[in-house]
C-alpha cells in the first residue's frame, strides 16, 4: 500500500491560525451570552480586554472586570482561562459569561479585535479542535449536530457520536481492512521466502469485513430518520377532516419551535416530535374530482407532496359517499376512518378516529410513534449513519464484494481503494503503517 | 585543471552502475576503489533480483545499465517468483556464481573507455566556494573533478560484530573507511548508524544435501536483459527447516549476541531479520526455513539463506549443526554484522545530488538503501544525473507513476527512514502499470534518448510492443457466435460452454479458463512469443482497473504541475496543525503533489493546501 492519498480538493476552510473571537450563544436577548476567543494570542487579547484575568490560574472561574476598545469597563463578568493545549480547541483559549444585552456582547468582541483577534467563520473553532487532534472529522460532525439537535433521537445519535462511538467503529474497520491488505501484500512480496496467503482464509477475512460494513450500513435509514425526520402527509378528499386532524395534532403534540432558518413558515406544514424522533406533518388540499382550475392545482400539489413523503394518511370520512379510496403507490399508508364519531362502522384496515370524540386519537399517536421509531428501535447503542458516511462506506463495500481472492494482486487493489473511502472518514494511511503490519505478521528472511 | 569529469568513490554494484553509464555517456571517469580484486562483489546472497528487487533490475537494464547483464552472464539458476499471478507482482530472480559476476563487472569496467579504475582509499573531498572539487586520497594524492559519486556501501565508519568479537571492518576481511566519513560529518552531512548481517558460509562437502528437498530453476529460464540472447539453469539450491531446539539454542546465548546485549546500535531492517531476531520476534514458529545456495558454481561455498547471524561463533556452530542435514557442517566463514554510517535522508535531492555540497552525489547503500538492486538503481540514476549536470542539462528523475526507480528516488529522498530501505512492490501504488513486462515500454525511449540503449534496440522493443497491442486488438475484435461449430471449439479449447456471442478477450478474462493453455491456441497470438502471449492474456485481466491508475496518474501529474509559491507561508494557512506546519516549513514541496507526500501530511491538510491555492487563483 501506497501513501497517503488525497481524497480530491475539497472546499477550503477559511479562517487563520490567527486569534478568533466569536459569541458562542444564540443571537439575540438571552439572560446571557458567553463570548469565546481562541488562539496564540488568546492571552494577549485578554491582557487588553480582561486584565485581571491570569492564565496562570488557568480553567478558574473568576468574576473580572471587561473593558471596551476605548478602555471603558463594560461588565463585571465570570471569565475563565483555558491554557493551551487542555481546551476545547487545544490552543489558548477563554471563555467570558456576561449579561446577555447584544449591545454588551458586541462590544465585547470589538474590543478583542480592537486587541488583535478576529471574527471566527462559522464552526471555526471546532475545525482548530480537529486540525489540533482534539476532535476527529467524525466528532466534529457531532459537535454539528448536537447543537443543532431539537428532538430526543437528535441529541441522543449526537452525543454518542460526539462521544467517539461512531470514530471506533469506524476505526475498527479500517483496521481490519489494514490488516487484510497487510496478509494478501505480505504473500504477494514474501513469495520467496514461502509466505502463503490461503484464498479461502482471505475470502473468509473479507465476509467478516463485508458483515461490518452492512451492519454500518443498516443504521442509515434510522441515520435518516433522526436527522432528518419523517415526513407525514395527510391525505383525502375534500372535507375529509384533514385539517381538523392536522390542527389537534399540532396543537397537542409537542411543536417544534423554531423552524429552519431561511425557509417561510407555512401554515400547512408544522414539525412535532413524535416518540424522540423528528416529524414533519403537512396537510394538503384535497384530492377528488377538481371543481376548477385551482382545485386541480392543489391536488396535483398534494400528489406531489405524497410522492415524497415517507407516511401517508389517508383520510376517509365515514359519512362520505363513492369506493373506499386508495392509497398513493410507492408510499406506506395509514388508512384512517375520518369522523368515526358519525357512525359505528368498523373496516378492517382502517382505524377509526374522531377528533370531535376523542376516539382513536390515543392509538393513531402510538400508531406514528411506532412507524416513525421502527427502524430506530433497532439501533441499540449504535449511532446512525448519516447520508456522508454512507457514500463512503458503500464505496468500500462496493470494492471489497468485487474482490477476486484468486487474483492476489486485484484483489490487493480493491482493498486499497476500500480503505481509500474510508480514509475519508477517519484519516490517511502510508505505505510504512502497512509495512508495519506486514513484518508483525510475518517471519520474513533476506 | 581536472583529472577526470567524475570521480566515482566505491566499486560495488551502485559505483560500477555510476561510472560504467558516466562513461558510456562521454564523461571522463576515475573509479576509486579500496582493492580491485573486489569490484562487483556480492558480499551477501549471491542472488540478483527477486519480487520488488527484479522489477529494479528490469528496470535499470531498459535504461541500459549493468546488472541485468551481468546476473544473466553469471546465472546459475533462474526463476520467476509470483509466477502464478499476473504480470504486475512477477519477480525474476537469478541465482549467480558471485566470482563470475564480479568478473564480468569489473571487465566492463577496466574496458570501458574514459573509464579507469584506481585503487587507492578516499579520506576526504575537496570542496571550493561550498562546491565539490575533487576527493583526497590517503597518502595525500588529490584528484579533481567536475562532479563526485559516492558509492561506499557499508564501509563509511564499518564495524563488524561476530558475537562478542567486534572490529573495523567495511565487509568480511576489507578494512573499513574511516576518515571520509569524519569529513562528512564536517561538511555538514548528518550521519546515522544502520546495519545490516548475513549468514555463514558452509562448506558443501559437508553437507548431505542429497537428504533435502532440492529446487531447480523454472523448465524454461528467462534472460533479464536485452543484451543476452538464452540462459540456462545450472545449478541445485536445497531448502530445510531450523527445528525447535534451534530457539532453546538461542535463547540461551542471546545474553552473547551483540545486538541484544546492546553492542549495536545501528538499526537493521526489520524484514531480514537476523535467526536471533527472529526466535525473540515469532517465538511461537517452531520452524524457520533455510535455504542453501551456492556461491559458485564449480565452488565449495554454501551460502545459507534465512540463517543471517551474529552470535558468537560457538553459537552458531550449534545452531547450523542442529539443522537436519547439516549436522556435519564445516564452516568457511562465520556469520556477522555490520554497522555503518549512512547519509540520512533528504540530505539529496531527487537527482541524487546533495543539497549541502552540489556537484556531490550519494547513491547505493550510503543513502541508506539494502540491496544490489537498490544500490545499481541509484548509481545508475546517480551517474546519469552528474554527467548532465556537468553538462547543463536536465535531470533525469523518473516520477513515481511511471516506474519503480521513482518510487525509490522518491521514497528515499523524501521520506525519514529509520532503517535500512527495500524495495517491495506494495510501495508502489501503481503496482499494476509497473510490472516487468512494460519495464523496456515505459523506460527505453529514455534510455535511448540519453544514449545508454542503442536506437536499434529500442526499435525492435517498440516493434514488440506494436505487436503485443495488435494481438491485443484483435482479440477484443474477435468474434465467436455460438453456433455448433464453434461452441464445440471454445469447449474443446478453453473448457466452457459459449452461449452468446463473446471475443476471446472476453474468455480470457474468465476466472474459470485457463488463459495461457487457450492462449497457446490462437492464431490471433500466433505471431507472439510465449512470452509476449503471457504478457497479452495477463494484462487482459488488468483491464478494469488500469483505467482507474490511469486516471490517478493523471491525476497525480496535474498536481505535479500545480507550484507552491516559494514564499508560502504555512503558518498562515487555516487550520494546520501545528505538526503540518512544521513539516512544511522543513520540506518546502515545491508542488501539490511533493506537498502530498511530506511526512505527516493528511488528506485534509492537503485539501487545505488546494483550497487556498484554489482561493489565491493559484490552482491551474
Amino acid at each position: 500500500m501506497a501513501t497517503a492519498f488525497s481524497s480530491g480538493l475539497s472546499s477550503a476552510l477559511v479562517g487563520g491560525a490567527d486569534t478568533i473571537v466569536a459569541r458562542a450563544t444564540a443571537a439575540g436577548r438571552g439572560a446571557l451570552a458567553v463570548v469565546r476567543v481562541s488562539g496564540p494570542e488568546a492571552a494577549g487579547v485578554a491582557a487588553r480586554v480582561c486584565p485581571s484575568l491570569s492564565f496562570a490560574r488557568g480553567w478558574r472561574a473568576t468574576l473580572a472586570g471587561l473593558f471596551d476598545a476605548a478602555g471603558r469597563e463594560l461588565e463585571r463578568a465570570l471569565v475563565i482561562p483555558f491554557p493551551g493545549p487542555r481546551s476545547a480547541t487545544g490552543e489558548d483559549m477563554f471563555e467570558a459569561t456576561l449579561h446577555g444585552s447584544p449591545y454588551l456582547v458586541e462590544r465585547l468582541v470589538e474590543a478583542c479585535i480592537a486587541a488583535g483577534a478576529r471574527r471566527a467563520q462559522p464552526g471555526e473553532f471546532t475545525r482548530r479542535a480537529v486540525a489540533n487532534g482534539k476532535l476527529d472529522l467524525v466528532q466534529a460532525e457531532a459537535v454539528r449536530d448536537l447543537v443543532a439537535a431539537q428532538t430526543a433521537w437528535q441529541a441522543r445519535n449526537a452525543r454518542a457520536q460526539l462521544d467517539g462511538v461512531l470514530s471506533a467503529s469506524f476505526r475498527e474497520l479500517r483496521e481490519e481492512l489494514i490488516a487484510l491488505a497487510a496478509e494478501a501484500e505480505g504473500a504477494l512480496d514474501f513469495a520467496a521466502q514461502g509466505v502463503v496467503a490461503e484464498e479461502a482464509t482471505l475470502a473468509a477475512r473479507g465476509g467478516r469485513c463485508l458483515q461490518r460494513l452492512a451492519g454500518l450500513l443498516a443504521t442509515a435509514p434510522a441515520g435518516r430518520l433522526i436527522r432528518d425526520g419523517m415526513r407525514v402527509v395527510i391525505l383525502g378528499a375534500p372535507n375529509s377532516g384533514k385539517s381538523t386532524l392536522f390542527n389537534i395534532l399540532a396543537e397537542e403534540e409537542r411543536a417544534i419551535v423554531s423552524p429552519r432558518p431561511g425557509t417561510t413558515r407555512d401554515l400547512l406544514e408544522c414539525e412535532l416530535e413524535i416518540a424522540g424522533l423528528r416529524l414533519v406533518l403537512q396537510d394538503t388540499a384535497g384530492l377528488g374530482a377538481a371543481a376548477d382550475e385551482l382545485e386541480a392545482e392543489g391536488a396535483r400539489r398534494a400528489r406531489a407532496a405524497a410522492a415524497a413523503a415517507d407516511l401517508v394518511l389517508l383520510l376517509w370520512s365515514v359519512d362520505a359517499e363513492g369506493p373506499e379510496p386508495a392509497a398513493p403507490p410507492g408510499v406506506p399508508a395509514l388508512r384512517v376512518r375520518s369522523r368515526a364519531d358519525l357512525a359505528p362502522e368498523v373496516r378492517p384496515g382502517w382505524l377509526r378516529v374522531s377528533c370531535h370524540s376523542g376516539e382513536g386519537l390515543q392509538a393513531l399517536r402510538a400508531e406514528l410513534a411506532v412507524r416513525a421509531g421502527s427502524d430506530v428501535v433497532d439501533l441499540g447503542g449504535a449511532v446512525a449513519i448519516s447520508a456522508r458516511h454512507r457514500a463512503a462506506l458503500e464505496r468500500a463495500r462496493d470494492e471489497l464484494a468485487g474482490a477476486d481472492w484468486g487474483q492476489l494482486e486485484l484483489a490487493a487493489e480493491r482493498l486499497r481503494w476500500a480503505i481509500r473511502a474510508l480514509e475519508e472518514l477517519v484519516g490517511g494511511l502510508s505505505s510504512e503503517e502497512l509495512l508495519d503490519q506486514v513484518f508483525a505478521t510475518f517471519c520474513i528472511g533476506k | 585543471m581536472v583529472d577526470a569529469d567524475l570521480i566515482v568513490v566505491g566499486a560495488g554494484h551502485a559505483g560500477c552502475e555510476a561510472a560504467a553509464a558516466a562513461a558510456r555517456l562521454g564523461a571522463t571517469v576515475v573509479l576509486v576503489t579500496l582493492h580491485r580484486g573486489t569490484v562487483g562483489q556480492m558480499p551477501c546472497n549471491p542472488a540478483i533480483g527477486g519480487i520488488g528487487k527484479g522489477h529494479l533490475v528490469a528496470e535499470v537494464d531498459a535504461l541500459g545499465g549493468l546488472q541485468g547483464w551481468a546476473a544473466d552472464r553469471a546465472g546459475i539458476q533462474f526463476k520467476v517468483l509470483n509466477r502464478s499471478r499476473g504480470p504486475a507482482v512477477w519477480g525474476p530472480r537469478a541465482q549467480c556464481d558471485k566470482t563470475a559476476y564480479a568478473r564480468h563487472l569489473r571487465r566492463v569496467v577496466e574496458g570501458l573507455r574514459g573509464l579507469s579504475l584506481l585503487e587507492g582509499e578516499t579520506v576526504g573531498l575537496l570542496v571550493d566556494d561550498a562546491r565539490v572539487t575533487g576527493v583526497r586520497l590517503a597518502g595525500g594524492e588529490r584528484l579533481r573533478a567536475g562532479a563526485v559519486v559516492l558509492t561506499t556501501g557499508t564501509f563509511l565508519g564499518g564495524v563488524l560484530h561476530t558475537g562478542e568479537e567486534r572490529r573495523p571492518g567495511g565487509r568480511f576481511g576489507e578494512r573499513p573507511s574511516t576518515e571520509l566519513g569524519r569529513d562528512l560529518d564536517a561538511l555538514g552531512f548528518e550521519l546515522r548508524r544502520f546495519k545490516t548481517g548475513t549468514p555463514p558460509r558452509l562448506h558443501r562437502a559437508s553437507l548431505a544435501l542429497e537428504r533435502l528437498e532440492a529446487q531447480a530453476g523454472d523448465p524454461e529460464p528467462r534472460p533479464f536483459s536485452w543484451r543476452t540472447r538464452a540462459v540456462a539453469n545450472r545449478a541445485l539450491c536445497w531448502l530445510s527447516r531450523t527445528p525447535p531446539a534451534v530457539r532453546a539454542i538461542i535463547e540461551d546465548n542471546l545474553h552473547r549476541s551483540p545486538l541484544f546485549a546492546g553492542r549495536i546500535e545501528g538499526v537493521g531492517p526489520r524484514y531480514c531479520p537476523s535467526i536471533e531476531d527472529k526466535v525473540v520476534r515469532f517465538p511461537h514458529h517452531e520452524t524457520h526455513t533455510v535455504f542453501l545456495e551456492p556461491e559458485e558454481l564449480a565452488g565449495d561455498s554454501i551460502y545459507l539463506n534465512g540463517l543471517s547471524t551474529s552470535l558468537p561463533a560457538d553459537v552458531q556452530e550449534q545452531v547450523v549443526r542442529a539443522v537436519p542435514g547439516l549436522e556435519r557442517a564445516v564452516f568457511l566463514r562465520y556469520g556477522y554484522a555490520v554497522e555503518y554510517d549512512v547519509v540520512a535522508p533528504r540530505q539529496v535531492a531527487p537527482t541524487l545530488e546533495s543539497h549541502g555540497v552540489p556537484g556531490l552525489f550519494i547513491a547505493g547503500q550510503l543513502l541508506g538503501t539494502s540491496g544490489y538492486e537498490e544500490a545499481a538503481a541509484l548509481g545508475l540514476v546517480a551517474g546519469i544525473n552528474a554527467v548532465r549536470g556537468l553538462r547543463g542539462e536536465a535531470p533525469f528523475v523518473p516520477d513515481r507513476t511511471e516506474a519503480y526507480l521513482g518510487v525509490l528516488l522518491d521514497d528515499v529522498c523524501g521520506r525519514e527512514h529509520r532503517e535500512p530501505y527495500r524495495m517491495f512492490t506494495s510501495r508502489a501504488e501503481h503496482r499494476l502499470l509497473l510490472g516487468v513486462d512494460t519495464a523496456r515500454e515505459r523506460l527505453m525511449a529514455t534510455g535511448s534518448r540519453l544514449g545508454l540503449v542503442p536506437e536499434r534496440v529500442f526499435h525492435v522493443e517498440q516493434r514488440r510492443g506494436e505487436r503485443r497491442r495488435q494481438a491485443r486488438s484483435a482479440l477484443e475484435a474477435s468474434r465467436l457466435n455460438p453456433d455448433a461449430a464453434t461452441r464445440r471449439r471454445v469447449k474443446a479449447l478453453a473448457g466452457v460452454e459459449l452461449a452468446a456471442p463473446a471475443s476471446w478477450a472476453q474468455l480470457l478474462r474468465r476466472g474459470d479458463v485457463d488463459a495461457e493453455r487457450v492462449a497457446a491456441g490462437l492464431d490471433e497470438l500466433a505471431g507472439l512469443d510465449p512470452d509476449e502471449r503471457r504478457v497479452v492474456v495477463g494484462l487482459l485481466r488488468y483491464d478494469g482497473y488500469l483505467g482507474r491508475h490511469e486516471r490517478e496518474r493523471e491525476r497525480l501529474l496535474r498536481l505535479r504541475h500545480v507550484p507552491l509559491p516559494a514564499d508560502l507561508e504555512p503558518h498562515r494557512l487555516p487550520g494546520l496543525s501545528r505538526e503540518v506546519v512544521e513539516a512544511l516549513e522543513r520540506e518546502r514541496p515545491r508542488s501539490l503533489a511533493e506537498a502530498e507526500r511530506v511526512p505527516g501530511m493528511t488528506p485534509a491538510a492537503l485539501a487545505i493546501v488546494a483550497g487556498w491555492l484554489a482561493r489565491e487563483g493559484r490552482l491551474g
